[in-house]
């Protein structure tokens, strides 16, 4: 607002005829004159601008904001309250003015004379502001604390009456251009840590965890990601009966430790039972269901909790203090998330305090330390998390090459354009052994380096049979590291790799959505290559002997799998236009390993 | 003579200038604060003729002290000869005097202000003052400005300047200062430590805080406390009052 305005309307309301009307104002020992109701300043605001009373209300809020009239009671809140509250108007010589800044100095001085007229009782955003000014206005000091002496001896040749009006002006000036400022206090006032206690809380954290941490100490019985042996996650489920020591002994840490952890609140509760006070236990837990539920069953929920635990003759009912109860009843009657907050963190330190402890020293808890199972660690000699990759992948071929020998031509093979071609790998130069595997399999390297058990489990099928018709032609997008020299030892061996006659086109491919991860996998630079065919040699392992072109498969082709078994919708259109005389008819369909094992399973 | 060498005379000399500085400051701290308590009341109901002439008594002798405490720590700071310990204490009262200059003119800028606010020419005039509360306008300050002693006032009759002029002047005068000595303000201590004016400071009985205080409970019109005693704050157990 214009302060120019609020001048005008300040002197507007002094009028004696026109003006808000005049009070006096009773103290102990004397009257002061001039004071005036909130309701009629309101009112007065409201007739003077022909608003409504919320607006005048404003108005006079901005006007008590910026100084022009300060209140005699509450002075710390710079409103208007529309009732019998009085005000005063504030000397013109303490009005806000733009014309001049208001001075630390002044400030300082005022303060200064407080603590002379306080006998040193200031606020606490007065000290903090008071030792501020000392500081840094150090060199004026001598200057400030006489000034403010000889302010205080000034004012008390006053007479009492206007000394208090005086005393209250100021205040009032101080109280807009120097408010309390709780935010930044509360920064500066803190609590603050000395690093010895923070340093030293991380170092017995550390003792005590150390032991716990899979990082800094061995698991037991091993870590299953290091020896992929499983046992450690076995013995450490949820429901398990007996724990293992290194859990229990964690249970002793500190309460939220055991309630953490399911199997430790099992057994405190086992505890609280036998206690007679699971309700508290009870009531923890569905507090904190109520928090992390949904929103939809919140209110219910709420409903629920307040009369099983909280109503008076509950069945369950929890002791919390009456502050506490009066807070909790009355939020819920507009209940959120965490209307119960102040209540569940009653219980818990409740039960932190008391029940934890005598749990701890409880047959319950004792019990079951003494069943606590210590695992010996596992000695390895040996370490193999599986069998060799080599040995894998020969006895995949072997397999393969028995079916080759026994089973019958698959179809697929000759449906050389509509089949993956693995040689559409750009740069991987891999899996080229497509002299006598099937162009129609996609390898996946990486299926050779380490076999997932998935794809060893998977019986081969027919694959192994795919002869490659060396002839059609279509165009690939990719031009085929097959094509270039290959200098396997092993290859020269062999009859010369085909070149990439067939292929799908990319789009193709990826209109068979499971082909495209399988080509990217085979565009991984990381794999090692397949048996025999490609230029990347399993790692470190030079083959021994030719081997046959064959192909560890990830994916499958399956033919003639009825309809209703497909996953992915065929292009038949595609497969009419491009295949060339080959036969078709058969559905195709690209089987995730995970889909074989279950057909295979027999399982659904 | 031996520039190390100064008669006591000289010693003495100074030593009394010195003294007589610290006096005027002391002086001149009394009018300035009795300067601007009679300063809050222009523009309120205890505004009038007489409050502005006493504003301008009080003025005029400030301006006295002013002039006069100028030329003086010039001098005692252009002496070359200085013991130390006088030229710390000469130093400080050179830069205690600029605040306080600063001070004053600050005061002096707000009244001119609020003089012009409210000109006091018309009958009219005195329609638009604010209802302050106050009833007692500032003779009793003003006689207590009064009643300062300065070695050179009387001898020394400058005649007060207006006041813009006289806020001109001051400003020229701070310049004048701050380009002449070259005193860095940071350097000069004080001698007082935070907090030390609460005991020093006669506690005469003071109950205007509680007075004030006393406000929020009479405007009740009901009494806070356990009886009807005005008194009373107190519960019930303890009320001795009733």
């Amino acid at each position: 607002g214009n302060r120019r305005f609020y001048d005008s309307v300040v002197l507007e309301m002094q009028d004696p005829k026109t003006g808000v009307k005049s009070q006096t104002q009773r103290l102990v020992i004397t009257t002061i004159p001039h004071a005036i109701t909130g309701e009629d300043i309101v009112e007065w605001i409201a007739n003077r601008f022909k608003v409504g009373a919320a607006e005048a209300r404003a108005m006079g809020t901005m006007m008590v904001a910026f100084g022009y009239i300060y209140p005699l009671q509450d002075h710390k809140r710079l409103i208007i309250k529309p009732d019998a509250s009085l005000y005063r108007f504030q000397t013109p010589y303490f009005w806000p003015a733009q014309q001049w800044p208001v001075e630390d100095t002044d400030y300082a001085i005022y303060l200064a004379k407080r603590n002379i007229r306080k006998k040193g009782m200031l606020e606490l955003h007065e000290q903090e502001q008071y030792n501020n000014l000392h500081k840094w206005m150090n060199h004026k000091w001598d200057f400030i604390v006489m000034q403010a002496k000889e302010q205080y001896r000034a004012g008390k040749e006053r007479k009492k009456p206007d000394r208090v009006v005086f005393d209250c002006q100021e205040r009032a000036y101080w109280v807009v251009h120097r408010p309390p400022i709780i935010f930044t206090q509360q920064c500066i006032m803190r609590p603050r840590v000395k690093s010895s206690v923070s340093i030293g809380a991380l170092v017995k954290y550390s003792t005590t965890y150390k032991q716990h941490d899979p990082f800094l100490y061995p698991c037991l019985p091993s870590n299953p990601w290091l020896t992929d042996d499983v046992t450690y996650w076995q013995l450490n489920m949820q429901n398990i009966e007996n724990p293992t020591k290194m859990r229990v002994e964690r249970w002793t840490f500190s309460f939220g430790e055991l309630l953490s952890d399911p199997r430790g609140r099992d057994d405190f509760r086992l505890f609280l039972k036998k206690e007679f006070s699971g309700e508290n236990l009870a009531f923890w837990e569905a507090c904190e269901d109520l928090k992390w539920g949904t929103a939809a069953t919140m209110k219910e929920k709420a409903q629920q909790i307040y009369k099983t635990f909280l109503a008076r003759g509950a069945p369950r009912w929890i002791n919390i203090d009456g502050k506490t109860m009066e807070i909790t009843v009355k939020g819920l009657s507009h209940p959120h998330r965490y209307v119960l907050d102040a209540a569940q963190t009653h219980i818990y330190m409740l039960m932190k305090k008391d029940s934890y402890g005598r749990y701890l020293k409880s047959p319950v808890f004792k019990e079951t330390q003494k069943k606590a199972v210590a695992p010996e660690p596992h000695n390895f000699r040996l370490r193999r998390p599986s069998l060799s990759p080599i040995i894998l992948r020969q006895q995949e071929e072997e397999q393969k090459a028995k079916l080759a020998a026994s089973g019958p031509v698959d179809i697929t093979q000759l449906c050389r354009f509509t089949a993956p071609v693995p040689h559409l790998a750009v740069y991987t130069g891999i899996c080229e052994n497509q002299s006598t595997a099937s162009p129609g399999l996609m390898t996946l390297p990486n299926s050779a380096a380490c076999p997932s058990p998935i794809s060893v489990a998977i019986d081969s099928t027919p694959a192994s049979e795919r002869r490659f018709d060396s002839g059609g032609t279509a165009s690939s997008h990719f031009p085929s590291i097959a094509e270039s020299a290959e200098t396997s030892v092993s290859e020269e061996s062999q009859p010369p790799p085909p070149k990439s006659r067939v292929a799908l086109s990319l789009s193709r491919l990826l209109r068979r959505g499971c082909n495209a991860p399988s080509v990217f996998a085979s565009l991984s630079p990381k794999c090692a290559v397949t048996a025999g065919g490609g230029r990347v040699q399993p790692l470190g392992e030079p083959l021994a002997q030719p081997q046959p072109k064959r192909i560890a498969n990830f994916f499958q082709i399956k033919v003639d799998i009825p309809p209703e078994c497909r996953i992915y919708p065929i292009d038949s259109e595609d497969e009419e236009e491009e295949s060339s005389g080959t036969a078709r008819g058969g559905v195709k369909e690209i089987i995730c390993p995970w889909e074989s094992v279950t057909k295979h399973d027999g399982a659904g | 003579m031996n520039r190390w060498k100064r008669s006591v005379g000289e010693i003495q000399a100074r030593r009394r200038q010195v003294s007589e500085c610290e006096q005027a400051q002391a002086a001149l701290s009394k009018v300035t604060a009795c300067f601007q308590q009679i300063a809050t009341c222009i523009g309120s109901n205890t505004d009038g003729s007489s409050l502005r002439e006493e504003l301008e008594d009080t003025r005029a002798l400030a301006y006295r002290i002013c002039t006069g405490m100028h030329r003086r720590l010039l001098g005692l700071l252009a002496e070359t000869e200085q013991v130390q310990e006088d030229r710390e204490q000469v130093e400080r009262m050179w830069v205690l005097f600029l605040c306080a200059l600063e001070n004053f003119q600050q005061n002096l800028r707000k009244v001119s202000v609020l003089q012009e606010s409210f000109p006091l020419g018309q009958r009219r005039d005195r329609r638009a003052l604010v209802n302050s509360g106050a009833t007692g306008g500032g003779s009793e300050v003003a006689g207590r400005a009064a009643t300062v002693q300065m070695p050179w006032v009387t001898a020394e009759g400058e005649q007060k300047p207006d006041l813009k002029i006289h806020i001109q002047e001051i400003d020229d005068l701070l310049q004048e200062m701050l380009q002449r000595v070259n005193i860095p303000l940071w350097s000069v201590e004080s001698t007082q430590d935070a907090w030390a004016e609460v005991c020093k400071e006669l506690q005469e009985e003071d109950t205007l805080d509680d007075l004030m205080e006393v406000e929020v409970v009479s405007q009740d019109g009901k009494a806070s406390g356990c009886c009807s005693h005005s008194n009373c704050r107190l519960g019930c157990i303890f009320c001795l009052l009733n």
